[in-house]
């Protein structure tokens, strides 16, 4: 038994001893007292396709940037675990409004304000929270397949019979941003709740093919398995040459905002500094938009798709995870 | 001595395994009974009651009572078929067939399910069109998006794991109770049912088991196919309860978690049960084995026609759907027009992505150290679970299925929770810890069902004559079960090189795998690149197969 319990305590022993050579800290704390700038910075975001400016930044700076993606899904409870161990890797995080407001509440953001949030409209200054973009939602559709006459010229056109089986949608039970988009239509398109409990039920009617999320929407539409769904535009940039198209709807177009902070913590903060100064910059929302199809909120920057100028494009209201579950239990009884 | 040696060593396993498998458990116990986002927190049941008092929950349970037996079922039907044939007939092409068996274990399940998908969706799906010029039908004959379409693709998915571990208790049956059984006039098919399935056993539950407990916690088929069928299983429904709102709570996932993790454990007792007087499935005794070739006569052309159909159609069809979804620049129905478009530029991005080249390299790591670490691990406890077959081994079974039983989706989570208070935290060992732990079924199921099948005298002849534990198990255990030790170290290999549900949660900048990577395309909807990444990870999970199969086979004892 002793040869038993000595084995063990040197198993223990050699998984603590790797684990503190391997992944230990970083020493970088001498550097940030110093105010000097560190070498690299490190990003949690929920957007997606965003290597054009990581490698902008670290080729104009000489700051290495990693990226490490988070699905908003596990965004929160992921950053609220390494911040409540004291291991929070992420100098700047990126993700959708209501996600930044929480964690803000929680402590996890830093009060930093950018200088570059100054051309920015009022409404995306938060105190720390920088909104630069919206996560815009409209009717994408197959431009091989679907004649001009018959692409829709407001949402309501998507209850005709004719797209009968032929949508693709995320799952309106459970998609917290497709939940928070048809509520967006009540509240900033439909005239009367009655209209649009109408075009939930046409829409319903014309039985939608749910995915996950929005990010399997495209690809039916592109093979023709589907021929429109409920999508991003910015899938017309990223997957070019695929045959997409936005139907250029009279009502606006809506979306959650996307918003960039520091950590309060940040383990290399001059960094992270230099690296949402040069996010807010005109430089880096242009390749934002014009490599990512985003909708950026600065002035007179917009994605490369046809008639994007001219659309209407509006941030939807926050919805709290109560309302999000109240709504995706309504639309799950109207769509199932 | 000997005892106290067994006991000793089972006792150390069980301090392992407990270090490596309850302490995310534990993490997710409590999460499941704490208020608030962290996972400590105040004591509640309410995430219990809020999630076992949904109404929808009844279908959602007959939904996943169907797909998991039905996947499970046809997974086992299918690996017997084809281990019997490959094992021992005179069937051509063994070794590829061998190796085409294990494929679907290589390919991303969502590249996978997605294969499906452009195959057999209702709409345009190229088996459906093709079958209605066919047949001049005015509707597609079938559909992907039903239970069925579901069972048939995770039925495929779990083959390798089926394969794997009713393959090497096929290699070491012993003909002699075959020939037994002829000489008292039984037929071909008399014997295979009276004596040659009775016998394997232990491998035919051991194989179903584990499919149940992978179907049970399988993610990608249910989201793919079965969202848009609005099929739902229990996986989906743990989704849409972390996914609803933007504050996931990991504690109600722990919470559906636990009733599958109770399902698993219980399948384990059942399955010590049914094979609890071991040594009626042994076939390698002290008197010597020997597998004997059955000659298909007749029979062989029409076999190998239906082996090779069955290939192509399940396993071949979906490969060369992602090297074409590699080569053509957007998600396109095969037409002339598509292979006008084709090009490289999909494999050109992804071979100049450093972070691409990272994963491959750190995949490679966690493949080939981790599914090593993990088979030796595996060869001591699967030891333990045959031959002292005591309370305390049956613990050691239980905690060896603890993680694996608990959907992917949540695992990952107890594993943060658990990695976060120690230095591991974000480096490539608490990866490979946390995959070992996690799949160490893998390689503990193929070599306990090969174990039951050496005789006791074996070892026991060897102890007379006094050598050690290790010596016997060095020198003869270990030679007689190669084909278990290769069957884990691949199924194993293979799944580290594919693995997500565990690095999606515990990569980060550095430590990036093949499949995170494979994900971020996939949530880009980059499915071009996602393919030529997955066709890279499948070429490298076909080498280590081979490699394995060709140790396997000079470390192999010679029966002549």
């Amino acid at each position: 038994m002793k040869r038993t319990q000595r084995f063990g305590v040197c198993v223990l022993v050699l998984l603590f001893v790797v684990g503190t050579v391997f992944g230990a800290g970083s020493s970088e704390k001498a550097v940030v007292d110093s105010g000097a700038m560190e070498d690299k910075v490190t990003m949690y975001a929920s957007i997606t396709a965003i290597e054009p400016i990581i490698e902008a930044f670290s080729e104009k700076t000489g700051i290495v940037a990693e990226n490490t993606r988070l699905s908003t899904s596990r965004f929160v409870s992921t950053v609220l675990t390494e911040f409540g161990a004291g291991k929070l890797m992420a100098d700047v995080l990126q993700g959708p409004l209501p996600v930044m407001e929480i964690l803000k509440e929680q402590g996890v953001i830093s009060d930093y304000v950018s200088p570059a949030i100054e051309n920015y409209p009022d409404w995306a200054k938060r105190d720390g929270i920088h909104l630069f973009g919206i996560e815009y939602v409209a009717l994408i559709y197959n431009k091989d397949l679907v004649a001009p006459a018959d692409v829709p010229k407001r949402y309501e056109d998507l209850c005709d019979p004719k797209w009968n089986n032929q949508i693709v949608m995320a799952n309106p039970a459970s998609h917290a941003t497709t939940i928070s988009w048809l509520v967006g239509l009540k509240e900033n398109v439909f005239e009367t709740e009655q209209q649009w409990y109408d075009f939930l039920h046409g829409l319903a009617a014309n039985n939608p093919m749910f995915v996950a999320s929005f990010s399997p929407t495209p690809a039916p539409i592109e093979s023709g398995e589907k021929l429109i769904g409920i999508s991003m535009p910015k899938y017309i940039v990223t997957k070019a040459p695929a045959p997409l198209a936005w139907a250029q709807v009279e009502q606006p177009l809506m979306g959650s905002p996307r918003a960039i902070a520091i950590t309060a913590d940040a383990p290399h903060p001059n960094a992270a500094k230099a690296f949402v100064d040069y996010w807010l910059s005109s430089e880096a929302m242009s390749l934002l938009a014009e490599e990512v199809g985003e909708y950026v909120l600065t002035s007179g920057v917009y994605p490369p798709i046809d008639g994007i100028e001219n659309a209407e494009v509006i941030p939807i209201r926050e919805l709290s995870d109560d309302e999000l579950v109240k709504w995706g239990a309504e639309f799950e009884k109207i769509f199932e | 001595m000997a005892k106290v040696r067994h006991t000793n060593l089972t006792y150390l396993l069980i301090g392992i395994l407990a270090l490596l498998t309850l302490a995310p458990i534990v993490m997710l116990v409590i999460g499941s009974f704490s208020e608030g986002l962290r996972n400590v927190g105040k004591f509640t049941f309410e995430k219990y009651i809020s999630v076992y008092s949904d109404p929808g929950l009844v279908d959602i349970l007959g939904n996943t009572v169907m797909f998991v037996v039905g996947a499970a079922l046809f997974s086992t039907i299918l690996a017997l078929f084809l281990a019997y044939l490959n094992n021992r007939t005179n069937i051509p092409w063994k070794f590829s067939f061998k190796v085409l068996s294990v494929v679907p274990m290589m390919i991303p399940h969502v590249l996978f399910s997605v294969s499906w998908a452009l195959l057999l969706n209702p709409s345009n799906g190229i088996l459906n069109l093709w079958l209605q010029q066919l047949f001049n039908l005015s509707n597609a004959p079938l559909n992907i998006y039903s239970i069925p379409g579901m069972i048939l693709v995770e039925g495929l998915l779990d083959l390798p794991i089926a394969y794997l571990i009713i393959s090497p208790a096929m290699a070491s049956f012993d003909v002699s109770l075959e020939e037994s059984s002829k000489v008292f006039g039984g037929g071909n098919l008399k014997t295979l049912f009276k004596i040659t399935l009775p016998v394997l056993r232990p491998a035919i539950l051991a194989a179903f088991i584990l499919c149940v407990v992978r179907c049970l916690a399988s993610f990608a088929v249910p989201s793919v196919l079965g969202m848009p069928g609005r099929v739902y299983v229990l996986s989906t429904y743990i989704y849409r309860t972390v996914n609803t709102g933007f504050i996931a709570d990991y504690g109600k996932a722990a919470a559906i978690g636990m009733s599958i993790l109770v399902v698993s454990i219980s399948l384990i007792y059942v399955y010590r049960y049914m094979t609890r007087s071991s040594e009626k499935y042994v076939t390698v005794s002290s008197r010597g084995f020997k597998p004997v070739v059955i000659e298909l006569k007749k029979a062989k052309i029409p076999l190998f026609i239906v082996v090779v159909l069955i290939s192509f159609i399940l396993i071949v069809l979906p490969v060369l759907v992602l090297l074409y979804t590699s080569l053509v620049p957007y998600s396109m129905v095969p037409s002339a027009k598509a292979f006008s478009m084709m090009d490289l530029n999909h494999w050109k991005t992804v071979l100049a992505d450093p972070i691409s080249l990272l994963s491959l390299k750190n995949s490679l790591f966690l493949g080939v150290v981790g599914a090593t670490l993990g088979t030796l691990l595996s060869l001591f406890i699967a030891y333990v679970i045959v031959k002292v077959k005591t309370r305390t081994a049956g613990i050691l079974e239980a905690l060896s299925f603890l993680s694996f039983s608990f959907p992917g989706i949540v695992i990952g989570i107890g594993f943060m929770w658990f990695f976060i208070k120690t230095p591991l935290y974000a480096t490539i060992w608490a990866l490979l810890i946390g995959y070992v732990a996690t799949y160490l079924p893998y390689g503990i199921r193929p070599m306990t069902s090969a174990f039951v099948q050496i005789h006791s005298h074996l070892e026991e002849s060897s102890a007379v004559c006094g050598a050690s534990l290790l010596t016997t198990m060095r020198r003869i255990v270990i030679p007689l079960l190669v084909p278990g030790i290769v069957s884990g170290w691949v199924l194993m290999a293979t799944m580290f090189l594919r693995e997500l549900s565990l690095s999606v949660v515990l990569s980060r900048p550095g430590t990036e795998v093949l499949a995170v990577q494979i994900l971020r395309f996939s949530e880009d909807g980059l499915w071009g690149r996602l393919s030529a990444l997955g066709i890279i990870m499948i070429f490298f999970s076909t080498l280590l197969v081979i490699l394995a199969n060709i140790l396997g086979n000079r470390f192999k004892p010679a029966h002549d």
